[in-house]
C-alpha cells in the first residue's frame, strides 16, 4: 500500500515539566486508509512513546478519541489524513483543562451530565414481575435522535458561550435531560428544571449552532436546547405541569 | 497506601484553550459575539424610545426639539446602526424559532401543521403585527 509522509503538530503538555502547552512536529509515514488516530497510534509507539492521547473502540461509539484537528473538533478515528493537505495540527479539546498533552480533564463535564439526573425518574417503581415499562415506537421517535450522544464532548470544544462562561451547563447535558424529559416513561422533569432554568441552564446559550455542527452523532443539541427553553417556559408559566413528587 | 486511594492533590493541569477562531475569525462565533452585541444597540433603542416618551409627555415644544435633535446627523447614523442590529436580532431569532418547533413539547401532541411552517409562524406573527403597528403610526394606515 502507498505510504505518504505527513508532517503532524502535536500539542504537548507535560505537566511536571512544562510551564505552557507547546507544539511539537513529527513526520511519519502515512497509508493511504489511516485516520489521524491511526497516526497518533504510530507516533506514540515508533517515534515518542510519551504521546498521550485517549482512544478505545475506533469506531466512532465510544466518543474517547475527540481532539481538534486543525482547529475543529473531531473524532480522530473518523477523520481521515488523506482529507487534510499539508500540516495537520492535533490539539486537545478546547473549553477543557488539559491533563498532559491531548488528554483534558472531564470531570466537569461528567458532573454536568449528572446533574441533569439522565436516568428515567418514576414516582413509583414498577415490581419486576409486572414487566417492563411499554413505549410505542412513535414515542421512542420522540427522543430518540437525542438519545444519540456518545457523550465525546466535542460539543462542549465547539461552544463560544462555555468559552465565556465555564459554568454553562453546555450541549450534551441539555440535551440529555431533554431527551428524558421528553421519554414517555419519564416522570422527572421537575427534577430537572431546577438545573435547566437555572442562571447556567437553557437561556445561557444564544444559539451559535457550533454544537450542531460538530456533534459526529446527528444529535442536534442545539436544537434540544431552543425546545428545552421552550418546555422550561411553559413549565414556569404552569402551562406545562411539572411532575414533582420529591 | 492502596493504588485506589484518592491522591491528596490533583495534577497540575494546563489552562483551557479557546476554540480555534474565537471570537472573531472563524465566522460562526463572529455571528455568536454580533448576536450578543445586539443587546447593546438595543439597549440603546430602547433609551431613545423612553427619551421619546418623555418629550411627548412634555408637550409640543419638547417634541420638536426631540426631533430636531434626532435629525442630527450622528443620531440618524446611530439610528441606523441601532436598527441594522435590532433587524440581525430578529432574522437570527427567527432561524432560532425553526428549531424550537421542530418536536413535541412536553405532553402537547404533534401539531399537523407542517414543521417549518410552525417555526416561522410565531415569529412572522410578530413581525407582521410590528409592520402593522408601524403602518399606523406612518399614517398609511388608518
Amino acid at each position: 500500500m502507498e505510504l505518504r509522509k505527513v508532517k503532524f503538530e502535536v500539542l504537548r503538555f507535560r505537566p511536571e515539566s512544562d510551564p505552557e502547552p507547546v507544539f511539537e512536529t513529527y513526520e511519519i509515514d502515512c497509508m493511504e486508509d489511516w485516520v489521524v488516530l491511526d497516526a497518533l497510534n504510530a507516533i506514540k509507539d515508533d517515534v515518542d512513546p510519551t504521546l498521550s492521547h485517549r482512544w478505545s473502540c475506533r469506531m466512532g461509539v465510544c466518543g474517547s478519541c475527540g481532539m481538534l484537528v486543525n482547529g475543529r473538533p473531531v473524532l480522530t478515528c473518523a477523520a481521515f489524513v488523506r482529507n487534510y493537505e499539508g500540516t495537520i495540527r492535533v490539539e486537545p479539546l478546547s473549553n477543557f483543562p488539559i491533563v498532559r498533552d491531548l488528554v483534558v480533564e472531564l470531570d466537569g463535564f461528567i458532573d454536568k451530565i449528572k446533574s441533569v439526573k439522565p436516568w428515567i425518574i418514576r414516582k413509583i417503581e414498577k415490581d419486576l414481575s409486572e414487566g417492563e415499562y411499554r413505549q410505542s415506537p412513535e414515542q421512542l421517535e420522540e427522543f430518540k435522535q437525542f438519545s444519540m450522544c456518545i457523550n465525546c464532548a466535542l460539543c462542549y470544544a465547539a461552544c463560544p458561550v462555555l468559552a465565556n462562561e465555564p459554568e454553562f451547563v453546555g450541549p450534551a447535558a441539555i440535551a440529555l435531560a431533554h431527551r428524558y424529559n421528553l421519554d414517555s416513561r419519564d416522570e422527572g422533569n421537575a427534577e430537572r428544571f431546577g438545573v435547566l432554568d437555572s442562571h447556567d441552564g437553557v437561556y445561557a446559550c444564544s444559539f451559535a449552532n457550533e454544537c450542531s455542527q460538530v456533534c459526529p452523532k446527528h444529535v442536534d443539541p442545539a436544537m434540544a436546547i431552543q425546545q428545552a427553553k421552550m418546555t422550561d417556559f411553559l413549565e414556569w408559566v404552569h402551562i406545562l405541569p411539572k411532575k414533582s413528587f420529591t | 497506601m492502596s493504588a485506589q486511594a484518592p491522591t491528596a492533590e490533583k495534577t497540575r493541569t494546563a489552562a483551557p484553550r479557546p476554540p480555534a477562531g474565537f471570537p472573531f475569525r472563524f465566522y460562526r462565533y463572529r455571528n455568536y459575539v454580533v448576536f450578543a452585541a445586539t443587546s447593546v444597540f438595543m439597549a440603546l433603542g430602547c433609551v431613545g424610545l423612553l427619551e421619546a416618551l418623555y418629550a411627548l409627555g412634555r408637550g409640543e415644544e419638547a417634541w420638536k426639539e426631540f426631533l430636531a435633535n434626532m435629525a442630527k446627523p450622528h443620531n440618524l447614523v446611530l439610528s441606523l446602526v441601532v436598527l441594522g442590529f435590532t433587524l440581525y436580532f430578529v432574522l437570527r431569532f427567527a432561524w432560532v424559532g425553526r428549531k424550537i418547533a421542530a418536536g413535541r413539547i412536553g405532553p402537547i401532541p404533534r401539531p399537523p401543521l407542517p414543521m417549518p411552517l410552525l417555526g416561522v409562524a410565531p415569529i412572522g406573527g410578530f413581525l407582521t403585527l410590528w409592520l402593522i403597528l408601524l403602518a399606523i403610526l406612518a399614517g398609511v394606515l388608518p
